[in-house]
């Protein structure tokens, strides 16, 4: 029984949907590890995705331009994550408040946005999605041009962005003073760098590429928007910038196993595999749970992670 | 005593501002959506007060919330973001419906059993959070949020599968739970049942929990590892036990609900409770009297926003905002340092002079 279920084509199909389905994981990701690099733990990465999601489909919905909606949703990311910034930063309050108070604020208000602009609908409105982009020659190669070269273009970019990321950070002063702020506030303060500028910015950045990953789930993945649509990614994100000891490379590695889990899961379920559906769902959350129980203890976490930055206090 | 009266009214008036100021916001937002806020806000205060049936939902809504906001302030003031209240409610509803269905024990034992199992169920899931935490350093706030989406697909697997009321019409429920297990109903015509007389007691024993040894080794948990360590508590014991007290509160809350009102496991028992049990826990500031007040608040305003949303066309979506917002400036405001900024005004006047 088990030599029908694992054919090639079985495989094949399952790796392309783990590259697909590590997309909107990864680029949360890559997102918070300038986050939490600059010593800011952002929990509302959730919330940002929703808020992401529901305005990059409003506007492809109704411009009929996928980027469009892409670039709206960045923004309405970064809009929404500066009320982090402005909580954490400036008024310096409990980061784990603040995130939980803007997650169940963030699903508030793309619920209530996306059913006073779209009604209630008995069909719910759709986008067309992203056209899968073929890229000549690489994706005639047998097996690995599938797994690898037949993804719509957002998939490619998100990839693209694991190399921008580690090279921004490890290759730029920009890079290297939002780790600073993070690692040593009082030292950079006294380097002229200002601490709340880099947090601000660290913030910001990270709200940019949630928003992409949210709209990406709703048009780019999904092509509808629904309440639970970002369903535990963003929590999922925050782990895997964890697991990944806040390196881009290993983020991309993490979000793959995660894209894996959730791709074994759709396609056993396809097969009617003996092991019921509820059962399957639970893997990217109990994978999330295991990723931290390995990976915590290991991680050398920003000296001055989660810890609000006052001049005065010295 | 007088030093504390005005303490307290200056509390409840804070608290009071801060909802005022919410609801303020929210009725931006309803304005925004091209709706009238104050329909809005209208049909909602009828829609919690405007019968006596009404106003007895609110506070069938307020005992499963009290006792889970009780539960997430026992984490909180320990600074341990337990925000998997939802979980523990369902685990603890799974335990107690599954010693009541399968052991047969007569209701007189089997009662108070089911209790336990519920408390046991609870206990176990935010403890595995703690256990998980002092064991491999892995942040609470994401392991008990990732247990709440086990829970949940665990609770929906029973009632799919092995636990599916045999009789029923394929309905993705348990069967019911026989009569003399119900807790008994004040009157027939609305759903208010003596849960509302747990919930008070454990609104007391709370009380005085915090006045307790106990309850102070929790709360000096709070103000950091090394004030614990020097008055000779073991913290990582400490930690483990305040998060199996904290979710056996909210697996008595699934027990509440269960027994009281729904009388079999069904999908989408908590419906967001979680969520709400954060707020209310913060609103009322961590203390008991102060969760039973706020509690019946957002009882009020979840009971509300139902009837707004059938209504008018304004979403239920709204009191997820307004609850938001709440925290939000629960937060900035003890952030804000008012003097400070008082100092500063003062001084640049001066210096205009």
């Amino acid at each position: 029984m088990l030599s029908n279920i694992f054919t090639v084509s079985f495989f094949v199909s399952l790796f392309a949907s783990t590259i697909r389905l590590a997309t909107p994981i990864l680029l949360p990701a890559l997102g918070q590890i300038y986050t939490q690099r600059a010593g800011i733990l952002n929990l509302s990465v959730e919330g940002m995705m929703t808020i992401g999601a529901v305005a990059g489909f409003t506007a492809a919905f109704y411009s009929g331009n996928l980027w469009l909606g892409i670039l709206t949703g960045m923004v309405f990311g970064m809009l929404y994550s500066s009320l982090m910034a402005i909580l954490s930063v400036t008024l310096r309050a409990n980061q784990v408040i603040a995130g939980t108070a803007l997650n169940i604020l963030g699903a508030g208000l793309a619920v209530f946005f996306y059913r006073v602009i779209f009604g209630i609908q008995s069909l719910p409105p759709q986008v067309e999605s992203f056209q899968m982009l073929k890229i000549s020659v690489l994706s005639d190669i047998p097996i690995i041009g599938v797994i690898l070269f037949q993804h719509n273009i957002i998939v490619y970019l998100a990839f693209l962005m694991v190399i921008l990321t580690w090279f921004i950070l490890e290759k730029t002063t920009f890079g290297l003073k939002i780790k600073a702020v993070g690692e040593n506030p009082k030292a950079a303060d006294s380097k002229g760098i200002s601490v709340n500028k880099y947090r601000y910015f660290a913030i910001l950045i990270g709200g940019l590429y949630a928003g992409a990953a949210g709209a990406f789930m709703s048009i780019g993945y999904l092509n509808i928007f629904t309440e639970s649509i970002i369903g535990g990614r963003g929590f999922i994100a925050v782990a895997v910038v964890i697991f990944a000891r806040f390196l881009p490379i290993r983020a991309m590695w993490g979000a793959l196993l995660f894209g894996l889990a959730s791709a074994l899961q759709l396609r056993l379920q396809a097969l009617g595999i003996g092991v019921p559906n509820q059962l399957m769902l639970m893997l990217p959350y109990a994978l999330t749970i295991i990723a931290l129980v390995l990976a915590s203890k290991k991680a050398e976490f920003p000296s001055a992670y989660a810890l609000p930055y006052s001049r005065k206090e010295r | 005593m007088r030093n504390k009266l005005t303490k307290n009214l200056n509390q409840l008036l804070l608290a009071i501002g801060t909802i005022i100021l919410a609801l303020l916001v929210g009725a931006v937002i309803i304005s925004f959506s091209g709706n009238s806020p104050i329909e809005a806000y209208l049909s909602m205060f009828n829609g919690a007060f405007g019968s006596k049936q009404r106003f007895m939902e609110v506070l069938v809504k307020m005992i499963p919330l009290v006792i889970m906001a009780l539960g997430t302030s026992v984490a909180f003031k320990a600074n341990l973001w337990n925000i998997g209240a939802d979980g523990q409610f369902i685990m603890g509803s799974i335990f107690a419906i599954f010693v009541t269905i399968y052991s047969g024990l007569p209701p007189i034992i089997g009662i108070p059993v089911s209790i336990i199992a519920a408390m046991i169920g609870g206990g176990l899931w935010a403890g595995l959070a703690g256990w998980i935490k002092v064991k491999f350093n892995a942040n609470e706030v994401i392991t008990t949020l990732m247990l709440n989406y086990i829970a949940v697909y665990f609770l929906s697997f029973l009632v799919y599968g092995p636990m599916m009321d045999p009789g029923g019409s394929k309905m993705p429920q348990t069967k019911l739970i026989p009569d003399a297990f119900r807790l008994p109903l004040f009157e027939s015509g609305n759903r208010l049942h003596i849960g509302i007389f747990i919930s008070l007691i454990i609104v007391v024993i709370m009380i005085f929990f915090w006045k307790s040894t106990l309850g102070f080794k929790i709360a000096l948990l709070g103000q950091g590892e090394k004030v614990t360590t020097y008055s000779g508590v073991s913290v990582k014991k400490m930690i483990v036990f305040t998060m199996i007290i904290s979710g056996l509160l909210s697996g008595i809350a699934g027990w509440t609900e269960i027994y009281g009102v729904q009388y079999r496991l069904l999908e989408g028992i908590t419906s967001g409770y979680g969520s709400m049990a954060i707020v209310i826990a913060l609103m009322g500031g961590l203390n008991p009297v102060g969760i039973l007040i706020s509690g019946f608040f957002f009882s009020a305003l979840l009971v509300g926003g139902a009837t707004m949303q059938r209504m008018t066309d304004i979403p239920f979506s709204i009191v997820d905002i307004v609850q938001g917002l709440i925290i939000i400036f629960i937060i900035a405001r003890t952030a804000i340092n008012f003097k400070e900024i008082k100092n500063r005004i003062v001084r640049r006047m001066e210096h205009v002079k």
